[in-house]
Order: C-alpha cells, then sequence, then structure tokens
C-alpha cells in the first residue's frame, strides 16, 4: 500500500509548485483543524479559522516560491515579522522590537527613496500605486521589476485558487456530519 | 501601437532640427505599424523571433559592412520589429550609451554614404538601416561587435543599429535638409538633453512595455485592450479578483471542514498529493481510500489502541468523510506521527 502511494506521488512532478504548495497547504489545514472545537461553530470561531487558513495558503505558496522571487522573500518577511511582534508583545522583550522598529524604518526609508526614484511614466491614474499596494514586497520595487512580480504573483494566485478549489470540492464530496 | 510607433522612431538624437514634414512621420508610422502587424502572424513571442535572428546576420548589421539593401531588408524587417515587443534587458546602459556615442560620431563621418541611402529610402524602415549597412566597418564597430558578442543578444545589436541610424540621421539631416524630401526622420518625439538619457529612457520604456506584454498574455481578455492604462486597470481587477477568491475558499475550507482531524486519514497524505496534482476527475482513488488506513496506521503508529478505539465509533458514522480525511492525514504521518498520536487520543475523547 505505501508503495503504491508513494508511486502514485512520483508520477506527477512531485517538486512543481503546485504539489509543493497542496502538500503545504494540506499540512497547515491539518494542522488547524486538529485544535478541538465545539460543533456548533459560531461565527467567530469561523472567521478566525477562516483567518488562519488563508494565512496558511499565503505562507505556504510563499514558502513553496521560497526565496526566488522578491514578491515571496517580502511575503515570508512580513509574515516572520508578524510572529516576531507577536511573540515580542507577549514577552515584551525590548531587544527584539527595537531590531523590528530598526528593520522597519529602513523599510520605510526605502520606500521613500524608491517612489520618489521611479518616475511613474506608465502615467495611469495611479494605477502602478494600486499595484504596488496588492503585490507584496511591491512598495520597494522598479516599475520594471514590479510588473515582473506581478506576472509570477498572478500565475501563483491562480495556483492557489485552483488547489483550494480541489480542496473544498473533495471535501463537499462528503457531507458535513456535524 | 501608435505610441510605440511614435517611440521608436524617436530614437536618441542630438539634432536639433525637429522640424520635420509631418508627413514623412506618418509615412513612417504606417510603415512601422505594417511591419509590426506582419511579424504578429509569424511570431508569438518576439523573443524567440529575435533568436531566430542568425548570428551572424545580426554581426553584419554590426560589422555596417556594404550590403545590398535586399538581403539586409528582409532581416530588418523581421527583426527591426521585434524590439518593439520583446523584453529588452539593458544589463548595461552605460556602455549601450558609450556605443552610441562612439556611432554617433561615426554617423558624423560617413556623412556621404549616409545621404546616399534617403535618396531612396522613402517611407521604408529597411533601406533607412541599409544606410549603416553601406558604412565601412569602423574599429569601434568591431570593438562594440566583441562586446555584443559576449552577451550575443541580437536584441541589443538591433537597438543600437537603431541608435546608430537616428544618430547618423540627425546629422545628416543637419547637413542637408532641403535636398532629400522623402527622407524618414527617426528622432525623438519630445526634445531629448542628451544622448544617453534618451537611450536609457528608451530602453527602459521599452522593458516596461515588453513587460506589459507579457501580463497582457496572462490575464485573460486582455489582449483585445489597446492601451497602458486599460491594461493595468485589467490586471489590477485580475489580481483583486483572485485574491479575494482565495479569501472566499479559505471561507468556505474553515465551514466546509468537518473532521479532517482524524489519524487515519494521515496516512495517505501522499495520496493526497498526487491526486491534487492528478485532476481528481476520476473518483477511483476514493474507493481505494478506505482501506489504505487500516494498513497505514498498523505501520505507521505504534500507539494502535488509539486507532482500534478511533475505527470503531469512526467507521461507522464517518465511512464518507474518511475519503477525503485520508489526504491530510497522511500528510501529518509523515512530519510528526508522535504529536498525532497525542492529540488523538484527545479527539478521541472528545468523540466518545
Amino acid at each position: 500500500m505505501s508503495m503504491n502511494s508513494r508511486s502514485l506521488l512520483l508520477s506527477p512532478n512531485p517538486n512543481s509548485l503546485k504539489s509543493r504548495f497542496t502538500s503545504g497547504l494540506l499540512r497547515a489545514l491539518l494542522r488547524i483543524n486538529k485544535q478541538p472545537h465545539q460543533q456548533p461553530r459560531s461565527a467567530r470561531e469561523i472567521w478566525k479559522r477562516q483567518r488562519l487558513i488563508k494565512a496558511a495558503a499565503y505562507k505556504s505558496m510563499a514558502s513553496s516560491v521560497g526565496n526566488r522571487r522578491a514578491w515571496s522573500r517580502a511575503l515570508l518577511w512580513k509574515i516572520r515579522n508578524q510572529r516576531r511582534r507577536g511573540y515580542a508583545a507577549r514577552r515584551n522583550t525590548g531587544s527584539s522590537s527595537r531590531q523590528l522598529s530598526v528593520k522597519k524604518r529602513i523599510c520605510d526609508l526605502q520606500k521613500g527613496n524608491n517612489n520618489s526614484k521611479n518616475r511613474v511614466e506608465v502615467g495611469g491614474s495611479g494605477q502602478v500605486e494600486k499595484l504596488r499596494r496588492l503585490v507584496p514586497g511591491g512598495q520597494v520595487m522598479e516599475t520594471c521589476s514590479l510588473l515582473e512580480e506581478t506576472a509570477h504573483y498572478m500565475k501563483c494566485l491562480a495556483t492557489q485558487v485552483k488547489v483550494m478549489t480541489r480542496i473544498v470540492e473533495i471535501y463537499s464530496i462528503n457531507p458535513i456530519e456535524n | 501601437m501608435d505610441p510605440i510607433a511614435g517611440t521608436v522612431p524617436g530614437s536618441a538624437l542630438p539634432g536639433p532640427d525637429h522640424e520635420e514634414p509631418g508627413l514623412d512621420t506618418l509615412q513612417f508610422r504606417e510603415e512601422i505599424q505594417r511591419l509590426m502587424t506582419v511579424p504578429q502572424q509569424e511570431n508569438a513571442s518576439s523573443f524567440t523571433a529575435l533568436l531566430e535572428l542568425p548570428p551572424t546576420q545580426a554581426m553584419e548589421l554590426l560589422h555596417l559592412s556594404p550590403e545590398p539593401p535586399v538581403s539586409v531588408g528582409p532581416l530588418l524587417k523581421s527583426s527591426c520589429v521585434n524590439p518593439f515587443n520583446s523584453s529588452l534587458m539593458f544589463p548595461r546602459d552605460v556602455e549601450l550609451i558609450q556605443r552610441a556615442a562612439k556611432f554617433s560620431i561615426f554617423g558624423g563621418e560617413q556623412s556621404p554614404e549616409a545621404v546616399a541611402a534617403p535618396s531612396n529610402s522613402g517611407v521604408n524602415m529597411e533601406k533607412v538601416k541599409s544606410e549603416p549597412a553601406e558604412t565601412d566597418s569602423n574599429p569601434n564597430s568591431s570593438s562594440m561587435e566583441t562586446k555584443n558578442n559576449q552577451r550575443s543578444s541580437a536584441k541589443r545589436k538591433e537597438r543600437e543599429k537603431k541608435g546608430k541610424v537616428s544618430t547618423k540621421k540627425s546629422k545628416t539631416e543637419v547637413k542637408e535638409d532641403a535636398d532629400k524630401v522623402p527622407y524618414v526622420h527617426v528622432r525623438a518625439r519630445r526634445g531629448q538633453a542628451t544622448d544617453s538619457h534618451s537611450l536609457a529612457e528608451r530602453a527602459r520604456r521599452e522593458k516596461i512595455n515588453a513587460r506589459m506584454k507579457l501580463l497582457q498574455e496572462l490575464v485573460p481578455g486582455c489582449n483585445k485592450i489597446s492601451g497602458t492604462a486599460l491594461v493595468l486597470d485589467e490586471i489590477i481587477n485580475h489580481v483583486q479578483s483572485l485574491q479575494r477568491q482565495v479569501e472566499f475558499l479559505s471561507m468556505r475550507l474553515a465551514t466546509v471542514d468537518p473532521r479532517i482531524d482524524s489519524n487515519l486519514d494521515q496516512l495517505l497524505a501522499t495520496e493526497s498529493l498526487s491526486l491534487m496534482q492528478s485532476n481528481f476527475s476520476n473518483m477511483a482513488p476514493p474507493l481505494m481510500w478506505p482501506e489504505f488506513p487500516i494498513n497505514g496506521s498498523r505501520q505507521q503508529y505504534q500507539q494502535q489502541w488509539h486507532f482500534d478505539a478511533l475505527h470503531q465509533p469512526g467507521w461507522g458514522r464517518e465511512e464518507d468523510n474518511h475519503t477525503f480525511i485520508t489526504p491530510e492525514a497522511s500528510l501529518m504521518s509523515c512530519n510528526s506521527s508522535a504529536n498525532s498520536a497525542s492529540l488523538h487520543t484527545g479527539h478521541v475523547k472528545t468523540e466518545l
């Protein structure tokens, strides 16, 4: 049985972005669902779970891409910083928060510099800015690389949507027994 | 297409005279458009079209060796359009600028020969490009060629040729204004301060345009839209819709998901992966799943009593659910069976 499963695993490309993302997401889903929950789920709980699942999806996607893309690097950095900030707030350590604040200041400076440098030749009414906000890490990129990152980001988002749809479909096959 | 057509001819020119008969520019633009439409049919990707340029021919272009316009023409026709579409890389704009400067000087020296070309140039881009083809090879050009060969980018050579042509044209224009009426003037629409700046700007613009074309291909239904602003709008909408879809799907996952936490399911993480990749169109795999947990659990979990306890209440109620539960469960099993086992005990208690 295990041999069958392994062969099935290897038949499509096991190292593709899709498979890496899928495994990461499923792992996270399992983790999220492992937490004991009361059966009649309150709306608040559902909303919390949704947030967790969404964060897990983006994190898994960024991890699958790794450090190859600027947007994935920015996204991973943001996630790590969010966690760090959470820990720092909980532990009330001054050093970590200081490090974070310094880095944040550097980032803001970079953003300022880059935005002044980037002559928005694509003159549409603030569309490039909108795009910068949408793509993770878009604030510090130049327009040219922003477009490139957008293309890859769009592709990864499409993969994400496809995989998640598939997961939902599988769940929907079986009626929920609560 | 017009802006692109306008800007490509508008290469960096130091010449001060911008007052050319508008008719020529119009003809030139039409010619450019014609040229642009033709290769569209040939090549889906401009980059491959450029790569199709045999290096020898590209080298000849650079050599500026005298060539009959005919042979150069078709090559130029296919190649000159590509820079409009291609994603131009200009890793070292400085070198390009230096080369352009060299060629501007060079153009001044070769003015008599350059003049010969305009006589028959009319509106054709090919004939315009034949100017440099007729000029003698230069040590500058050879050195430039070696640099280009190192980089092996036909696109850049083509762009440099255009730069040369434009700079030469500016020089020749200055010298003989009134003579050649049907003269294609290739110059920047807005006055540029120096060659280097305008060249760099043009390079940057071309790069951005190339990336925009890439994005246009990615976004469905964006090919028909012309104009950067609308295309950007479309792209932004698409990204936003994808992000909204992810959010919606995560909401569905949060509500839909029931019992993924069963330990039995962990065995089939691998199954889930393969199934994810292979479209799940056939429902055969789910039918096979129920048997896996039995064997897998015994192989992977030492605390089998967990499974026995879960099996009895589990199978009865959740026979259907196990089919989808198994994928995730197997994933977890690969990683941390101990953790899952401890968690399973908790689940056993909650269930019972």
